[in-house]
């Protein structure tokens, strides 16, 4: 049975003039243990996902209009509040973008990982506290340092300590909002092997929502990539990377540098992603998208699959040939 | 009010030596710059001053507030009376600080009750926004729109003058003042990453504000609170000096300018010394939370 299962999410922002059309009708699957990158520009609605998953749209004016998010066999959207804060911090745990903000300025970070252990496992505040300083032997942090405030670590430091929180009650499935964005490269580095190597040992499965497709190759079992609030291609790992399909995806190869092409400039994809208030009808990506016909916005793009673990919105891809 | 603060935070989460140490920086940060502000030095100084004077009225003077003696009405101030005598020949000296006993207390009082509540409406309308803090913000409305002065003299009509009726009449008008400070705080807390983070490690609303809010907003509140300590003691005043607040024979600084007032053309020290007692006061707690203020506020650290 898969971990996670998303089924239609729609998530939409109703505005005073206009509705942003910001999740459509995403599909989703996390087996046990699997990372799942999720891939796309900024606004494509990876993280109104995320948040979908764990209900933390704000209400109004975030609303998930329709869909289903299977956890363990049971959709999420129909638990009541309090069956959803069991499950927030204990099953299910999110590491936000920012890890300057993520933290409480006025609670020491020991006193900020015990919360959650406190919260969620029935034990004693000593027994939290010790749980805590074992957090952050964990991920690298002296022990002796959990009665210090946020201000006193670096941005990394902080990015770890978040991590601990996350990870602090084993949780089967972690959601990592572009963990490391904030961060320089070799601390990227650094908490990224961190945090595999976590994952790996307490056989969390992972949701990691990034924009570098570096990071999901050298992180993630399986890859969606996604565009104007939709999936546009998604599959496993292998299959995206050595065979990529949708326009945009490939759009997106073509504007990394390579190390053993010599080019002159990068290939970027022209134009801006459509305004998810007013998105086209038909295919989203058509406007920047080379190989654009008349067809293409005469109906609505479906999932295709064209091999086995690869699915492609776009009704070129099928033939296999552009 | 700072230390009791920490103390408690000591008793609830029994901590290892090194956390306390970290605890007692943070407060030290903000002692070290307050220290920095001479006028806030100054401020400080006056109201501890003030508050020395009050506490050790027995062992100042040895009059007693109610004494009369006819043969000593509308003395000069001398050795003996430093302050002259009333129209009844009490010890004027001995009234002030007797009077700024009442003052004080009303004035903490009245200031606690109307922190505690607009904490409570204040947090609630500003951590749950939508109609709740419609509901309360208009309500808070229509409290501000009436001049507080006014509230108050309407109020200890209503319920009659005593000091606790008096701290009560005081403190609804600063219900809204602090409850409007409470919201706009809460409303800019609300909207940091770690309140999210916290929810999304399902903490409950509750939980929330009390744990993760709240403690940020107690620097604004301190603030006002000072600042409000000061505007209370002019509000006891001012209700007395109408007659509404305490009644005589118990010394209040503003009865006592009052009954001055009928001597003003012939015997100043009546009105001069309840007035400078009035104005050094406020002037002293409003240095002083100026100074807190600055001290307080993390974006001024250096």
């Amino acid at each position: 049975m898969n971990l996670l299962e998303i089924k239609g999410l729609t998530i939409q922002y109703a505005m005073r003039a206009n509705t942003i059309h910001a999740v459509n009708n995403v599909d989703l699957t996390i087996a046990p243990g699997q990372t799942l990158g999720l891939v796309g520009e900024t606004g494509a609605g990876k993280t109104t996902t995320a948040r979908g998953i764990l209900r933390l749209i704000q209400t109004p004016p975030g609303k998930i209009v329709s869909g289903e998010v299977f956890f363990e066999g049971r959709d999420l959207l129909k638990m009541s509040g309090a069956e959803m804060r069991a499950i927030r911090g204990k099953s299910i745990s999110m590491i936000f973008q920012n890890p300057m903000s993520a933290l409480n300025p006025i609670l020491t970070i020991g006193e900020q990982i015990a919360e959650v252990i406190h919260l969620h496992e029935k034990c004693s505040k000593k027994e939290a506290a010790e749980r805590s300083r074992n957090m952050l032997k964990m991920v690298g942090i002296r022990p002796e340092r959990a009665g210090e405030y946020p201000h006193q670590f670096s941005g990394g430091m902080k990015q770890r300590v978040v991590i601990a929180i996350a990870l602090a009650c084993s949780p089967k499935l972690l959601i990592a909002d572009e963990p490391t964005t904030a961060l320089d490269v070799t601390i990227q580095a650094q908490v990224l092997d961190m945090m595999r190597a976590l994952k790996n040992k307490l056989n969390t499965s992972m949701l990691l929502i990034t924009h570098d497709l570096g990071v999901v190759a050298e992180t993630c079992d399986a890859v969606a990539i996604m565009y104007a609030g939709e999936i546009v291609e998604y599959g496993s790992l292998e299959r995206v990377f050595h065979n990529p399909k949708h326009p945009y995806t490939l759009g997106l190869f073509g504007s990394i540098p390579s190390l053993d092409k010599v080019v002159e400039r990068l290939s970027p994809i022209r134009g801006l992603m459509p305004e998810p208030s007013a998105l086209p009808k038909g295919c989203k990506f058509k406007e920047r998208c080379d190989y654009s016909c008349d067809d293409c916005e005469k109906e609505e793009q479906v999932l295709r699959e064209i091999e086995l673990n690869h699915t492609v919105r776009c009704m070129r891809a099928e033939g296999g040939g552009f | 009010m700072l230390r009791h603060l920490v103390k408690e935070k000591k008793e609830s989460n029994p901590r290892t030596p090194e956390d306390i140490s970290v605890k007692k920086a943070l407060w030290q940060d903000v002692l070290a710059r307050f220290l920095k502000n001479k006028s806030g030095i100054v401020g400080f100084s006056i109201v501890v001053i003030m508050i020395l004077l009050i506490i050790f009225a027995p062992v100042i003077t040895r009059f007693d507030y109610d004494a009369q003696s006819f043969p000593d009405r509308l003395l000069y101030p001398s050795a003996l009376h430093p302050f002259g005598t009333d129209n009844f020949g009490r010890d004027l000296f001995t009234r002030m600080l007797y009077g700024g006993r009442i003052s004080f207390m009303i004035a903490f009082i009245a200031t606690l009750i109307s922190a505690a509540i607009g904490t409570v409406f204040g947090s609630v309308a500003g951590y749950f926004g939508g109609v709740i803090d419609m509901i309360i913000s208009r309500f808070l409305d229509i409290l501000m729109a009436i001049p507080s002065l006014l509230l108050a003299i309407a109020i200890s009509a209503a319920l009659g003058s005593g000091p606790i009726n008096t701290a009560l009449a005081l403190s609804i008008g600063g219900i809204a003042i602090s409850a409007r400070i409470i919201r706009a705080t809460v409303m800019a807390i609300k909207t940091n990453e770690y309140i999210e983070a916290a929810k999304a490690t399902g903490s409950r609303n509750l939980r929330i504000i009390r744990k993760h809010i709240l403690p940020n907003t107690f620097a604004p509140l301190l603030v006002n609170a000072t600042m409000s300590i000061g505007g209370s003691i002019m509000g006891i005043a001012g209700l007395s000096f109408i007659g509404l607040g305490v009644k005589p024979p118990t010394p209040e600084w503003g009865s006592i300018l009052n009954v001055g007032r009928e001597f003003i053309r012939d015997f100043w020290p009546m009105t001069v010394f309840p007035a400078l007692f009035i104005m050094l006061t406020i002037f002293g707690f409003n240095l002083f939370g100026d100074a807190l203020r600055d001290a307080l506020d993390p974006r001024l650290k250096d």
